[in-house]
């Protein structure tokens, strides 16, 4: 009886989970995304901008942990903290105080470092417009079944974000370059997340369809950094990415939390500005968009009901042989190259010879020559 | 006359052995000064490696010897070093011959003379003796073969030993009188390089006197015995030409060896003068000039052998030492073929013989300083090397004049008399314009 019961039960279960199952593969195709690229950008410079470079390094830490893996992810920093000679512990970058967490790890690959982070390598990197000799790590090549998470931290205003001290990229700009992306095709679906004061002025003047944006702050308003630490001396995070990161590390690849639960990262009691969103241009719902449909990168998986019988090919073939009774030299493969010969082997050298002809017709002159000089006595000695 | 001749021949031969054992070897055969790209001993090798692999030799800048050389270090490649110690030991033996019996016919000839009153009472003294001249075919045999531009460029395997092997044997077959002889080396050495086509002339004349037939444009029996000459010569030519296209199957070895030597495409540093020039001039000019320097060695046959017809043989070294001195890729090893005039013992009347040779020890030396500095210090350039190698053949050019001078003044004072006197009775001394 009670192995009735334990197998009913298990029974219910297998059918509730498969059921589950279906759901699950169901949703893996309502994305209509193939690949994930992301693109993680920190425009400052200098050491008390560490939170920048921290905070970028982050959410590079996140996605390539979610299963982006380098060669789809973009990450310009616009300065070096890691390796900067104010750092008291060097090859590390922290995020959390009392140096808890080392988003720099050992396997961080910058794709843009130092002054090659400029607006127009930016704009570039976006549009795809590069030059014929830029190597395959700094390109952007997605194409239009590509979901791209596009994170932008530094210094801002409104209406604007400040590169390497020097220079702004406008919103107008990065809307228009996004109007090209789409033009051209080079995206599904992009997540747009600017981490700077007043932010959410860079996402006002978007155009494209399925762009989904958030900010951590409203015009007017300042993002705030989170904590210093006292040993490095300087702020390590600003507070919207680092409460993203504390809810980017509850995902993992198979999370099923959707982009409202994104929206809800960092409400004002925790960050003091207003975090803000933009969805209107965003085709789906964003409750039905996950995390790791930006945040990871996806697999496709076909689910067969057929079965395949593998054993049936092989014993055809020993059928045959049994019946046909010839017999059949024994397979093996062939070399690629003729690795036995060229070992064993010298190549055989055709040696040079002059023609006969040569030979014959230069000794028979020099005889000529030679008797003609010396007379012809000396023929009878010879003959 | 023998023996100091094979001992002579066993010291030469020892020393080029114990060159070849040594380490120097190797930095011989790739000093610029030693061997061109006609001549390098590298190139040859490289070309019998490209004829075994089944590619013609001649395809590609390597290779710019003739195909008999091909034939002949085909076979004897592995003793190239025997080979070249013996084409050395024969342009010697060759050389020492030839002067034996020029010194021979000098005597007659100066018997003649004397007996026919010819010569000025009181210039007795330049008359050659046979004892003095005794030892002159020793210590030309010695200078050649002890000269150390020669060892040099044996020690480097340069084929420039077999040309001047080649030219030896046709001195001594022009000297002995040997038309037929005469004329196949000197179409094999001008098969070889172009250059000696210049001698020609000079053993035209030395056949000529020697045959009795006057040097006279008029005579038919001139012209015949031109024609005769031109015939064989030519004749031989063309066979030799001929033998190299059934050797390899191919008429290209004629733009690479002949092509190459006149229209001197490879502007590699040598002690020539034509590379400095060649490397800054337009395009536009480079025909113009290439005609320029080429005629330039040609051009000096005809007044040479209009003033020296009573003195062929004399020509032929003249003719030589201009060869060596304006080719198109002139070698050390030329250089001491021109070199065999020294036993002209009129050294006497030569003019400033010893700063001559001092600035040619210098230059010699200065050669591989300089050549050190531009190349591997970088401190100097190029202009420094041309320099010296301008000073080199300056000084040649002054050791050739000099020479002409003392043996047109020696002449000068057998026929006027050893003082000199103008038409007023002063003292007079000669001067060369």
């Amino acid at each position: 009886m009670k192995i009735l019961t334990l197998l009913s039960l298990l029974a219910t279960h297998l059918s509730a989970s498969s059921v589950n199952i279906e759901e699950n593969a169901g949703q893996f195709f309502s994305s209509g995304h193939t690949n994930n690229w992301a693109v993680l950008v920190c425009t400052s410079r200098f050491w008390f901008n560490y939170r920048h470079v921290a905070n970028t390094l982050s959410v590079y830490r996140s996605v390539k942990r979610l299963g982006i893996p380098d060669s789809h992810i973009v990450l310009m920093l616009a300065d070096d903290m890691a390796c900067n000679h104010r750092n008291p512990k060097p090859a590390t970058v922290f995020s959390h105080k009392n140096m808890e967490l080392n988003v720099y790890g050992d396997d961080v690959e910058v794709d843009y470092r130092g002054y090659e982070v400029t607006v127009e390598n930016f704009l570039r990197v976006l549009t795809g417009r590069l030059p014929p000799s830029t190597p395959r790590s700094k390109r952007l090549l997605s194409d239009d079944r590509s979901n791209i998470l596009i994170y932008l931290t530094g210094h801002g205003g409104n209406g604007f974000l400040k590169f390497q001290d020097s220079e702004e990229i406008s919103n107008v700009e990065l809307a228009d370059a996004f109007e090209q992306m789409w033009q051209k095709r080079r995206y599904n679906e992009l997540l747009f997340i600017i981490d700077t004061c007043q932010g959410a002025s860079m996402y006002e003047r978007f155009y494209s369809p399925n762009l989904m944006a958030l900010a951590s702050s409203q015009v007017g308003e300042d993002s705030l950094s989170h904590q210093p630490d006292l040993a490095i001396g300087v702020h390590l995070m600003d507070r919207y990415t680092f409460y993203l990161l504390e809810f980017l590390e509850d995902i993992h690849p198979s999370s099923k939390a959707n982009m409202n639960d994104l929206f809800k990262v960092c409400p004002k009691s925790q960050c003091v500005s207003t975090p803000g969103h933009r969805t209107d241009l965003f085709l789906r719902d964003p409750g039905s968009a996950l995390i790791t449909d930006f945040f990871g990168s996806v697999r496709k998986v076909e689910i067969t009901m057929e079965t395949i019988n593998l054993t049936e090919p092989i014993q055809q073939v020993e059928q045959n042989f049994v019946n046909e009774e010839r017999q059949k030299e024994t397979y093996s493969y062939v070399d690629q190259l003729p690795v036995s010969e060229i070992i064993h082997q010298k190549p055989k050298q055709k040696d040079w010879h002059p023609p006969d002809g040569f030979i014959l017709g230069l000794w028979t002159l020099i005889l000529l020559v030679f008797f003609k000089t010396y007379g012809m006595k000396h023929l009878k000695h010879i003959f | 006359m023998a023996a100091p001749l094979t001992l002579l021949l066993l010291v030469a031969v020892t020393v080029r052995a114990a060159l070849y054992r040594s380490s120097l070897a190797d930095l011989i055969s790739e000093r610029v000064e030693v061997v061109s790209p006609l001549t390098a001993w590298k190139r040859v090798v490289e070309g019998l490696a490209l004829l075994d692999l089944g590619v013609s030799p001649y395809s590609g800048d390597v290779f710019h010897e003739t195909p008999l050389i091909i034939y002949l270090f085909h076979f004897l490649v592995d003793y190239a070093e025997i080979t070249f110690m013996l084409a050395d030991v024969i342009t010697a033996v060759a050389l020492y011959l030839s002067v034996k019996d020029y010194n021979k016919q000098v005597f007659r000839k100066q018997k003649y003379a004397l007996e026919a009153d010819r010569y000025p009472l009181d210039c007795l003294e330049l008359i050659r003796s046979p004892k003095e001249m005794q030892y002159i075919p020793l210590k030309v045999a010695m200078f050649y073969l002890l000269n150390p531009f020669t060892i040099l460029s044996c020690v480097a395997k340069s084929t420039c030993g077999l040309n001047n092997a080649v030219i030896a044997l046709f001195v001594l077959s022009t000297i002995k009188g040997n038309v037929l002889l005469s004329a196949i080396f000197l179409s094999l050495a001008t098969y070889q390089s172009i250059y000696p086509l210049t001698l020609c002339a000079a053993a035209l004349l030395y056949l000529l006197q020697r045959q009795y037939i006057p040097v006279n444009l008029r005579r038919f029996s001139f012209w015949w015995f031109v024609a005769q000459y031109a015939f064989m010569y030519l004749g031989s030519l063309f066979v030799i030409v001929g033998l190299s296209f059934f050797l390899l199957g191919s008429w290209d070895f004629l733009p690479s060896v002949y092509g190459f030597i006149l229209s001197v495409p490879d502007l590699t540093p040598n002690i020539g003068l034509f590379w400095y020039f060649f490397a800054e001039m337009f395009e536009h000019f480079r025909l113009f000039f290439l005609c320029v320097f080429q005629i330039n060695v040609f051009f000096y046959t005809v007044p040479l052998s209009i003033k020296l017809k009573e003195h062929p043989v004399f020509l032929i070294f003249m003719q030589l030492a201009v060869i060596s001195i304006f080719k198109s890729y002139p070698t050390v090893g030329d250089i001491a073929a021109s070199f065999i005039k020294h036993h002209k013992a009129s050294s006497a009347s030569s003019l400033n013989i010893f700063l001559v040779s001092c600035v040619l020890l210098a230059c010699s030396a200065l050669f591989p300083v300089l050549w050190h500095l531009w190349i591997y210090a970088g401190s100097a350039n190029s202009n420094f090397y041309y320099a010296i190698t301008l000073l080199f053949n300056v000084a040649q050019i002054l050791l050739v004049s000099d020479y002409f001078y003392a043996f047109l003044r020696r002449e000068h004072h057998l026929s006027h008399g050893l003082y000199l006197k103008r038409k007023d009775g002063s003292e007079a001394t000669l001067v060369l314009k």
